[in-house]
């Protein structure tokens, strides 16, 4: 059973990185991975994930539940959780980089910055 | 990437900013007025604590690419990263009120008009800087404005202090009678707290990182480290110094801010009482401005958000409202009416309890070689950090509670 090491080690490597597109916009970290266990094959990581949920769900699932019933509330993101497929995975170092095209991660940044910081004077 | 002389500019103003600020103002004035010479070893103890962190966070900026925010989460995970982030929050907050403080008692000395009207311009003022400046301009603006604070050690030679006793009060505690030794420990604790101000590890590694260090720029790394914190520790010295000769031998005890003020008059006559003014109001409002981005900057650092002082905020649209947040919310003690010198004091012995967790995980990356390579710390460095936090929160354990039995200063 090499299994385990294996695994540890891409939880030491990747979780909590910072996660960047091809233009360098940083996107968010790795808030959590999803892990395909295999027979007899080493585990591959199918999706790394991201989003408040996913955070939340590290400390608890009080913590879990009251983030998506704060994002219904509020429905900014249209998703409290984002997968990314690992093939989307173009290169690991300092940070993760991911070649994807729309970025739902954003969601909350651009709803500020065009309902609040934007219309404040000098921020353009 | 920068030269040489400019890096040196980034710790200068990062001592300036974050070293001579409300907190080592007033903690240094209140040791020497109420202990003389007795708590200059503090001031020395928690500078060279001070040059070892600062030098090791540029180190790991330098060499891993990380700042401290990114590293400590990388490294140690969400579920840890989140408690010295909150705890640090709740200290800044309160840190940032009193140098706002600082900036409007600053005013009021020069003004005259009362402190509590200049807390929501000077809010204002504060805002629109990091709104519209570059980290080049404001680093830079604040460094000249900076040296204005020669002047505490200009007026404390000029009043001509005993060498002897002092030099002695820089190497080993001069306790005082028994009855003021809990008041002795608590000052000693608000010195530590008001020098090893943990806002300052993440302004300057945020900094370097953006400035994009490399090994190259260790070695100008470690000269910044230590003249920096030295220029600044100076400017600490000399205002113990000049309270030291002005009140201790008349045996009064500082209460208030514009007891303070009063530093300067015998060295600079008439010119001492706004000069004093400015010289407070400048080096708070550097304080103000660096913890409002070390503030924003680990909360972007930690939850992986676009972060960077030189872009326009709306490309940075959660950092630039992060600080605009804590910027207005710091101003409501002081619109309460919360007296500054207490605010500021308390915070300062806040900083050191709450200064093992923000440390012991940068720390442990200064010894992991997946950071920092061969870079890794010595065994002095580590020494002398380790002794000295734990020294800092044990002492703040005890002397804080006795210090409020004791109906406080």
């Amino acid at each position: 059973m090499t299994q385990p090491s294996h695994a540890r080690h891409l939880v030491a490597d990747i979780l909590d990185k910072q996660i960047v597109d091809a233009k360098k916009v940083k996107l968010g970290k790795v808030d959590g991975l999803v892990i395909v266990l295999r027979e007899g094959k080493p585990p591959r990581v199918a999706f790394i994930e991201c989003g408040a949920a996913v955070v939340a769900r590290r400390l608890g699932r009080w913590c879990e539940r009251f983030v998506l019933a704060l994002n219904r509330r509020l429905g900014v993101r249209a998703k409290p959780r984002y997968r990314i497929p690992w093939s989307k995975v173009t290169k690991v170092d300092i940070e993760v980089t991911v070649d994807v095209d729309e970025h739902p991660l954003l969601a909350w940044e651009e709803w500020l910055r065009d309902h609040v910081v934007g219309r404040l004077p000098f921020a353009k | 990437m920068k030269s040489g002389f400019l890096q040196i500019a980034l710790g200068i103003i990062t001592s300036i900013g974050g070293f001579l600020e409300v907190g080592s103002i007033a903690t240094s004035a209140q040791a020497g007025a109420s202990f003389r010479y007795g708590l200059i070893w503090s001031l020395v103890l928690g500078t060279v604590c001070l040059i070892f962190l600062i030098e090791m966070s540029g180190r790991l900026a330098a060499v891993s690419k990380h700042t401290i925010a990114d590293a400590v989460r990388e490294r140690f995970g969400f579920n840890f990263a989140l408690w010295p982030r909150l705890a640090e929050l709740i200290v800044n907050f309160l840190v940032l009120g009193a140098e706002i403080g600082g900036v409007c008692l600053g005013l009021k000395v020069l003004t005259g008009i009362e402190a509590r009207w200049w807390a929501v311009p000077v809010a204002l003022v504060l805002w629109f800087a990091l709104w519209v400046g570059t980290l080049d301009v404001i680093e830079n603006g604040t460094s000249i404005l900076g040296l204005l604070t020669i002047v505490f050690v200009v007026a404390a030679v000029k009043m001509h202090p005993d060498w002897l006793p002092l030099l002695r009060g820089s190497a080993a505690p001069v306790l005082p009678p028994r009855d003021q030794s809990a008041h002795y420990w608590f000052t000693a604790v608000s010195i530590l707290g008001a020098t090893i101000s943990p806002f300052m590890f993440y302004f300057y590694s945020s900094g370097a990182v953006e400035d994009g260090w490399n090994e190259k720029n260790l070695p100008a790394n470690r000269v910044t480290a230590v003249v920096g914190m030295s220029f600044g520790a100076l400017m600490s010295i000399g205002v113990l110094v000049a309270a030291a000769q002005l009140f201790n031998p008349r045996g009064i005890d500082i209460s208030r801010y514009e007891q303070i003020a009063l530093i300067l008059t015998p060295a600079l006559h008439k010119w001492g009482w706004p000069v004093f003014g400015g010289a407070l109001a400048v080096c708070c409002f550097g304080a103000a401005v660096e913890i409002s981005l070390a503030s924003a900057y680990a909360i972007a650092q930690t939850l992986g958000w676009n972060w960077g002082e030189d872009e326009k905020p709306a490309e940075r649209a959660r950092f630039s409202l992060t600080y605009t947040i804590l910027i207005f919310l710091s101003i409501v003690p002081i619109l309460l009416g919360v007296d500054p010198l207490k605010q500021t004091i308390f915070s300062m012995a806040l900083t050191a309890i709450v200064l093992p967790l923000a440390i012991l995980p940068f720390l442990l990356l200064l010894n992991d070689e997946e950071f920092v390579g061969s870079h890794r710390n010595g065994p002095i460095g580590n020494t002398v950090v380790v002794f000295t936090i734990f020294m800092a929160s044990i002492i703040a354990l005890v002397a804080v509670p006795l210090e409020i039995l004791g109906g406080g200063s």
